[in-house]
């Protein structure tokens, strides 16, 4: 059945074509790009940030003839994701600014438009799937976005339509071509949106009028090198430490303006503490620290396969036991709880 | 589709679109050519601007036509050399950013007047209809030995206009305010006044507006100044449906922005709590309502109104919300009105 739908158009490839196969469908649609942010060098491409990206999205709408609107969330995105991303790295954590912005900005801005709008339902170009209500992981295992969504509010997530989902990458593309698409052959954007150059250290100096320098220390406090700056570390990193030759360390954590660096192994953990915690599926969503533990997989990054694990529901969140050890768990990102497809919930780790 | 946005451009008007028609094989010349073709093209644009003239009370020649009113506003500011410009609070961007970019020190409208002078004026604001009273200023101005520009962008064709009456120094009007196309305008300046023009270029308009005008345009604009008497005519008509809209809004809550003292019949500016005015300017164009929020010019990017801001400048939530819904005699009557108020309706019982 024809019904009107929101789609969230980035200017990327995905958002594109994700259109284009619900218009394909018959679909009334509706096109939005979220302007979240005004990025510096404004000719450098980000994903939903610089202005030909709007064009961009605005050419494709015009190409499906389907209206579009520019809505502009700037003041919410900086108080909901870039400032809560500046403390994070000012704190020697790694922040994971997509989770944040889907779940305070984009996906509940985009579900609240769409009642506005008289649309009942909201299409992005994530690959994830839903089913009733569930949130599963996208077909393809390297494209897999599910990750970033498990913060989505659950009425916020029985709203959303994610074409690409059952698709890999190549099939999406594939659709692209056919269906004319304008942009289906522009390249994949991997940074952050708001940090085009990738250079986080850089944005955050901007953004926050200096570093945080300090020391590389060994786990015994032992110095061995300085820094200028804790916001360009994250664990598990090697480059860049400064420590010329001889067995190869790694970052293991940041204390205060510290980076803490060690050999291989002593990255490997086997437990985590989650915090800020969202649980999606129904028997978690309801009680919320008062349940059993269980077993389940946990995936800690992006693109990191999930791994077997004991999930202990607390009162403040949850801990995951691993089964085997587990390289570089990273303080800001998060660990999202899957059993087989399905993503359970998740959290932040500490 | 019903269109409801005229302070951003009115529909073509069947004068104008057949005045286009009929000019257009020859309209196409350059009219400074010496030859035939340029004649024929001369003459059309002459008879434009006798046109235009005669519809505010001018002499053609001190009419210099421009690709529009910010053109014209650009070149009055700029060409009228002023050692300093005082803005009216409610100045549309056109004018601000022309004196921002003159250079010379920018003071309010109320400063004291003095030779060198020009105080910039719009007749009718852009966002609310809200008149102001420049026949007050262009006397004060004449006393002190001031300039008085005056934007009449949004006055022309919806009261009646006479710059003989009026006394200022200069005064700006476009085309596709009064059912004509975009593209074309003009200045009048006051006979015996030096203008310096903005592009010199081959010294067309008697030296004060370079580059080969747009005839096909100006044709339209022509006809449309010609129509101005049947258009004023309509205005109570238009009121009455502004009025309908209005009343519709403000029961709903609505709070009418800019309406203190006199308005034109042509728009409502109004805050409707509840919606961020580019979200219900999107909600009501996908039901084939089309209204603004602002300026059209200021478009990408949402920022609250600066006039509504200027109003209420302790009420930021008010221009946040305010959106135009602006009247005219192209393309409207009752059962329009009547189809648009029950979209209205139907769209504001989402929140």
């Amino acid at each position: 059945m024809s019904e009107r739908i929101l789609v969230a158009m980035s200017g990327g490839v995905d958002s594109s074509v994700a259109a284009a196969l619900l218009a394909e469908q018959g679909h009334e649609l509706v096109g939005v790009t979220l302007h979240l942010w005004d990025a510096a060098g404004e000719q450098k491409i980000g994903r939903c940030c610089a202005p030909e990206d709007r064009e961009d999205a605005r050419i494709t709408c015009d190409h499906l003839g389907i209206p579009h609107y520019v809505l502009d969330e700037r003041e919410a995105f900086r108080t909901h994701v870039i400032e809560p991303f500046l403390d994070a790295y000012q704190a020697g954590t790694t922040p994971l600014p997509c989770a944040h912005c889907n779940r305070t900005v984009k996906l509940v801005q985009l579900a609240a438009l769409a009642e506005r709008f008289g649309a009942t339902r909201v299409a992005t170009g994530h690959y994830a799937r839903t089913q009733e209500g569930r949130l599963l992981r996208g077909v393809d295992q390297g494209k897999d976005q599910s990750y970033f969504l498990f913060g989505v509010p659950r009425d916020v997530l029985e709203k959303m339509v994610f074409p690409l989902g059952g698709m890999n990458k190549d099939e999406a593309r594939e659709h692209g071509r056919r269906l004319g698409v304008p942009n289906a052959d522009k390249p994949d954007s991997q940074e952050l949106c708001f940090v085009p150059d990738g250079d986080v250290g850089g944005f955050v100096e901007r953004e926050r009028g200096g570093r945080r320098p300090g020391h590389v220390v060994t786990p015994d406090g032992e110095r061995l090198a300085s820094h200028e700056g804790v916001e360009a570390f994250t664990v598990g990193q090697r480059r860049g430490l400064g420590l010329g030759g001889g067995e190869p360390r790694y970052v293991l954590r940041i204390l205060g303006d510290d980076v803490v660096v060690g050999g291989a192994d002593a990255l490997m953990t086997q437990h985590l503490v989650a915090r800020d915690v969202h649980w999606l599926a129904d028997g978690f969503a309801r009680a919320e620290g008062s349940n059993e533990p269980f077993d389940a997989a946990v995936r800690i990054r992006h693109r990191h396969p999930p791994a077997a694990a004991r999930v202990v529901p607390t009162a403040t969140g949850f801990e995951a036991h691993f089964a085997a050890p587990q390289r570089a768990i990273t303080p800001g990102q998060a660990a999202v709880v899957y059993r087989g497809d399905e993503v359970l919930g998740g959290g932040f780790i500490q | 589709m019903i269109y409801l946005d005229h302070h951003a451009a009115t529909p073509l008007s069947a004068a104008a679109r057949a005045a286009m028609e009929t000019v257009a094989d020859v309209a196409w010349a350059n009219p400074s050519s010496a030859h035939g073709a340029g004649r024929r093209s001369r003459a059309v644009l002459e008879d434009a601007r006798r046109a235009v003239a005669e519809a505010v009370g001018a002499r053609p020649a001190d009419l210099v036509f421009t690709s529009g009113g910010t053109e014209a506003c650009q070149l009055a500011i700029d060409g009228l050399r002023p050692t300093r410009v005082a803005l009216g609070p409610f100045e549309h961007p056109a004018v601000r950013a022309a004196a921002e970019a003159s250079g010379v020190p920018i003071l309010s409208s109320d400063a004291a007047l003095e030779p060198g002078t020009l105080v910039a004026l719009q007749w009718v604001n852009h966002e609310t209809g809200a008149t102001s009273a420049v026949t007050t200023m262009a006397e004060a101005c004449r006393e002190s030995g001031a300039m008085l520009f005056v934007d009449a962008t949004q006055a022309l064709g919806r009261i009646p206009v006479d710059v003989g009456a009026l006394g200022a120094t200069a005064v700006a009007f476009a085309s596709h305010k009064i059912g004509g196309p975009s593209g074309a305008g003009a200045l009048h300046v006051e006979r015996g006044r030096a203008l310096r023009p903005t592009m010199p270029g081959g010294g067309q308009e008697r030296g004060r507006r370079g580059g080969s005008p747009s005839v096909l345009a100006l044709a339209g604009f022509g006809a449309a100044a010609r129509a101005l008497p049947e258009r004023l005519a309509q205005m109570s008509r238009v009121a009455r449906w502004r009025d309908r809209i209005e009343t519709l809004l403000v029961a709903r809550g609505g709070r009418v922005n800019g309406a203190e003292g006199e308005r034109v019949a042509s728009a409502t500016n109004v805050s409707i709590p509840g919606w961020r005015a580019a979200v219900l300017v999107a909600a009501l164009d996908l039901e084939g309502v089309m209204i603004s929020a602002g300026a059209a010019c200021s478009s990408g990017v949402d920022a609250p109104s600066p006039v509504i801001t200027a109003l209420y400048p302790d009420d930021l939530e008010r221009a946040a919300s305010a959106i135009r819904v602006s009247f005219g005699p192209e393309g409207l009557d009752d059962d329009a009105i009547e189809a648009a108020a029950g979209i209205f309706e139907r769209v504001l019982q989402r929140t």
